[in-house]
């Protein structure tokens, strides 16, 4: 039986995997054979052997400025993402802190990030501190929007059962309305991590002497497009990993939704 | 025994005032199967909620077994079943029928223990594990009934339990609730829009009126038990049906 769910298991996951894996290599050999055929200029459009070259030459450096953009995008994705839901927490809980806030939250959240980045580099300082005070701000809306709606969405029939069982406010926080909004809050983390990464990188472009967003300016200053197309596929899939990371998540604490196909 | 006087129930003001419930007189005596029945509106559901203290009546008096509706809640004496199962989706249903002892800080195992035998009561042994969404509508059901009674309840109240189910379904757990209610010597009060199942299940049916919800008349039941779904060919079974017909009828004359 065991053998049977885990042999399924991994072939549900080949079944997922080989159709992108196959279009990707694919790509990769028009794109390489293309850029041969047609002599297109290096700054252009790089060959993926360009490019790849340039990966493994500059690998210690690459690797350095990853994992910088990492660590500010993780860090500003966790710090973004626990404000919010504590806002959003306070939104569903009172119709003050909604009425009053909300609007200002939908507002400040349509600045765009390219003009906020600059004021919070000023506040946070032109270290890491102040990539991550971007990135927070970026993953705050979102979490903030979906755990006041997930919060709110609890059935009101489950309300009455739990009034029958004269639970505490405490327990009906813990144990329906947190678990029930679970599928939203994953909605907002799913969104945190494109807005991650680009927080992080977009902060760097402001000012920075490290990082992914750091590399594509230099070597756009210079040029090096290998480089520069290096760095932009490497925070890709970042992103990528971020998501998958998220979406496992999602499957170990939210396998009973709807959302989450247990047939797949 | 639960003892009603003078209840009335007034939602909304103004423009807006409904008269949900008007000078309810009723008396339930301890360990029967009482019926409401009565055309939409006329205030069941309003009177069932008052009585599990999820309502305030804006007058009168509700006593069960000489307490208030809030202290038997407080007590977790109150079980209550409603149309939809509301079971917590992700969570199985062991742990959907635990609910309640949880709730109350009875710990995991006798929880467990006590969830497992309302698994037999009810019937859904091997669903354990099972989630809601894995489950047939009466399936959810019975977890739900399970669940209301985990608590060794006083009162046990049903607002249209079974009105979402196909005949087959119904019948069946119909019979389940006259055997819980026969073993557990239950008071048990059944929200109901079907006559037949009035007959088939209650010592007593009351019979209510809308517009200001009132009890028209309250009719007693001596069809033996315990019951079956034999009992449908008991003589006495269309008499009652029809007296409760022609009284239900009236009802929809005045609405
Ligand atoms: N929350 C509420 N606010 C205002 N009016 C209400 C509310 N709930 C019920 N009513 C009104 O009170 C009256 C009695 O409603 P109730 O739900 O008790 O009837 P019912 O007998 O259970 O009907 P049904 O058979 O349709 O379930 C109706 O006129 C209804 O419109
Ligand atoms: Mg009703």
């Amino acid at each position: 039986m065991a053998d049977l769910a885990a042999n399924t298991l991994s072939r549900r996951a080949f079944d997922q995997a080989w159709p992108p894996a196959a279009l990707l290599i694919g790509l990769l050999v028009v794109w390489e054979l293309a850029c041969r055929a047609l002599e297109i200029a290096p700054y252009i459009l790089p060959a993926p052997s360009a490019i790849w070259l340039a990966v493994t030459t500059n690998s210690a450096a690459l690797a350095f400025h990853t994992g910088i953009t990492m660590f500010e995008a993780v860090t500003g994705f966790v710090i973004g993402s626990a404000l919010g839901a504590v806002l959003g927490t306070g939104f569903a809980y009172s119709r003050f802190l909604e009425r009053g806030f909300l609007p200002f939250i939908i507002a400040a959240n349509t600045i765009p990030v390219v003009a906020i980045a600059p004021i919070i580099i000023i506040w946070f300082g032109h270290g890491m501190a102040s990539k991550v005070a971007v990135t927070a701000f970026l993953s705050f809306f979102p979490l903030a929007l979906n755990m006041m709606k997930g919060l709110q969405s609890y059935d009101r029939v489950v309300m009455d059962v739990f009034h029958i069982a004269a639970a505490t406010p405490w327990q009906r926080f813990w144990k329906m309305r947190l678990p029930g909004a679970l599928p939203y809050v994953f909605v907002g983390l799913k969104l945190n991590v494109t807005f991650s990464v680009i927080g992080a990188i977009v902060a760097e472009f402001v000012q920075a002497d490290r990082g992914l967003g750091f590399v594509v300016m230099t070597a756009y200053r210079s040029m090096a497009m290998p480089r520069l197309w290096a760095a932009m596929l490497i925070s890709a899939l970042m992103g990528i990993l971020f998501f998958l990371v998220i979406a496992a998540l999602e499957r170990l604490f939210v396998r009973w939704h709807a959302s989450v196909d247990e047939t797949r | 025994m639960v003892e009603v006087s003078n209840l009335s129930l007034v939602y909304g003001r103004g423009e807006r005032r409904v008269q949900a419930l008007d000078a309810i007189d009723l008396t339930i005596p301890g360990g029967s199967l009482v019926s409401l029945i009565g055309p939409s509106g006329c205030g069941k559901s309003t009177l069932l909620r008052v009585l599990g203290d999820l309502l305030e009546p804006t007058s009168g008096k509700v006593e069960i077994n000489g307490r208030t509706p809030r202290a038997v809640r407080l007590e977790r004496k109150t079980g209550f079943v409603f149309q939809e199962p509301a079971l917590l989706e992700w969570r199985n249903i062991l742990h959907n029928i635990a609910l309640p002892l949880e709730l109350r800080g009875v710990d995991r195992a006798e929880r467990e223990a006590k969830a497992q035998d309302l698994i037999r009561l009810v019937g859904l042994e091997g669903f354990e594990a099972a989630h809601p969404r894995q489950l047939s509508g009466g399936m959810r059901q019975r977890a739900a009934i399970a669940r209301a009674l985990s608590t060794s309840p006083d009162i046990l109240l049903l607002d249209e339990p079974f009105g979402a189910l196909d005949q087959i379904t119904r019948d069946r757990l119909n019979m389940e609730l006259a055997r819980i209610h026969e073993v557990t010597g239950l008071t048990v009060v059944l929200v109901t829009h079907s006559i037949r199942e009035a007959v088939l299940l209650s010592d007593r049916i009351v019979v209510m009126t809308p517009r200001p919800g009132r009890i028209s008349r309250v009719v007693d039941n001596d069809l033996p038990r315990p019951r079956s779904l034999d009992s449908r060919t008991h003589p006495a079974f269309e008499a009652l049906v029809r007296l409760g017909n022609s009284e239900l009828e009236k009802g929809y004359a005045n609405g």
